[in-house]
């Protein structure tokens, strides 16, 4: 990486100005010119304004470095483990302060994936709003990742059109770069989940075929997995059950021969879904049941089974075990004291509690005035759909007509959006 | 009488319907796909 924008963002991320960091060495316009390489500066200049940053130029351990960051990079793309993930984070986060090195922008890049795997979103927005300023200085690889965990950051806040805009701008890098197929897997994959989040079916379907091509090669066994559940989800949707199924298994069995439990279950979730939309009751609730009790899942997983469970067995009229399960995703949540995150489960949760109790004022008072305008907030239209119809049937048990054709009508006209997105 | 009737069992034909379509609206909150970012075994952050 060249001097001057080194020194440009050592600055940014230290918060000084040019003027400041200028001061009694240059004046701020000609730093303005080192750091944008209009100029090249005398190395006693570039010596006093790295004394001043606190850098190092010493480029014997850049080699270190490199590999240490590529080690790391990894790291940030399988199965890793937390802790290490984090010392080595703070490790590079020292040796880059202290000394100069070509990597440094690609760290400061990937810094963005890192803080969002870590949930740390707001810290991930800073990175962004820091770097924004630098990519114009960024050669086509560097690019490809900045776009690409822009696009990340975006997929995190559910911002899945604004994602794909700029996943697909990454795509369009790879022309000029050469890539790892493992990379362009990925980045595959991940327009793939996207185009799933966005309802597109087939091109869902198309990218889904591309990655699990490569990593099928490569005998990647939990990313083949990942990828025949977004296809098995695809299948699902247009109605092809038997391939939805067959891919859904697929998963499952690559997630045994791994040992990874997170995708078994993620499997089983949705096969429990699927049974469900087919009205095959039974099978739904021995997927879901599967996936509530396992300790080892993540706990959104479990609790998307629980009120899954909820669901499917107040259809049936089952009302013992629709209790029970009541209990048992309101005993999940307890252990994450993390309400804004599991909104709208609570509201299914007690939507179902109210009905069940037939607290009337209660139920009507949770779903008419606050989850549905939650729903309509967030833009949920196919909870939104579910949900003004059971309001629209609790009215009519009650013989309010009126109110209860006022929520078919809401239904239908959500019903009507959602079609057309 | 007779119009609000006739609406509601529209609204049962809409409900009915909905539920045959051949697209028919997954609910968000269960059917789940896998995440973009790395699968962990710590639960409480991937």
């Amino acid at each position: 990486m060249e001097i001057g924008p080194y020194i440009k963002l050592h600055r940014i991320k230290q918060e000084m100005t040019q003027a400041e960091l200028a001061e009694g060495i240059v004046s701020f316009a000609y730093l303005s010119k080192i750091e944008n390489q209009k100029t090249e500066a005398s190395s006693n200049v570039i010596s006093l304004l790295c004394t001043r940053l606190g850098i190092q130029l010493n480029n014997e351990t850049d080699e270190t470095i490199r590999d240490k960051c590529q080690q790391w990079y990894e790291m940030l793309f399988e199965v890793n483990d937390k802790e290490e993930l984090i010392k080595t984070y703070k490790e590079l986060n020292s040796l880059m302060y202290e000394h100069h090195s070509d990597s440094l922008i690609m760290f400061e890049i990937h810094k963005i994936r890192y803080f969002l795997i870590l949930g740390e979103y707001e810290k991930a927005l800073t990175q962004i709003n820091r770097l924004a300023d630098m990519s114009g200085t960024f050669d086509s690889l560097h690019q490809f990742y900045w776009y690409k965990f822009k696009g990340n950051y975006n997929t995190a806040k559910n911002e899945f059109n604004q994602a794909m805009r700029m996943y697909k701008i990454a795509e369009e890098k790879l022309n000029q770069l050469e890539l790892s197929e493992e990379k362009i897997a990925d980045l595959q994959y991940t327009i793939a989940v996207t185009h799933s989040k966005l309802r597109n079916t087939l091109e869902v379907i198309e990218y889904a075929e591309k990655a699990i091509d490569i990593f099928r090669k490569q005998y990647n066994f939990i990313r083949c997995a990942q990828c025949h559940i977004v296809l098995g989800i695809s299948y699902r949707r247009i109605r092809m059950y038997d391939k939805a199924i067959k891919n859904y298994n697929l998963a499952k069995h690559l997630g045994q021969l791994s040992q990874n439990k997170q995708i078994i279950q993620l499997a089983n979730q949705n096969l429990g879904y699927l049974h469900s939309t087919k009205g095959d009751t039974k099978e739904a609730i021995h997927f879901y049941e599967e996936v509530v009790d396992d300790q080892e899942v993540v706990l959104v997983e479990r609790v998307a089974a629980a009120t899954s469970l909820i669901k499917e067995y107040y259809n049936v009229y089952n009302f013992e075990q629709t209790k029970r399960m009541i209990s048992r995703s309101l005993e999940l949540l307890e252990t994450k004291n993390m309400y804004d995150a599991y909104k709208l489960f609570y509201y299914i949760i007690y939507t179902y509690d109210y009905a069940i109790k037939k607290e009337k004022d209660k139920f009507e008072s949770l779903v008419i005035n606050e989850f549905i305008p939650y729903l309509k907030k967030h833009k949920d239209y196919a909870n939104l759909v579910i949900y003004t119809n059971m309001v629209a049937k609790h009215f009519e048990g009650y013989n309010r007509y009126k109110d209860a054709v006022k929520y078919y009508k809401l239904a239908n006209i959500t019903y009507e959006e959602l079609v057309s997105l | 009488m007779k119009k609000l009737m006739a609406t509601f069992a529209f609204g049962a034909l809409l409900v009915a319907g909905f539920a045959v379509a051949q697209d028919s609206p997954a609910d968000t909150t269960m059917e789940r796909e896998p995440s973009v970012f790395s699968i962990s075994h710590d639960s409480s952050l991937f």
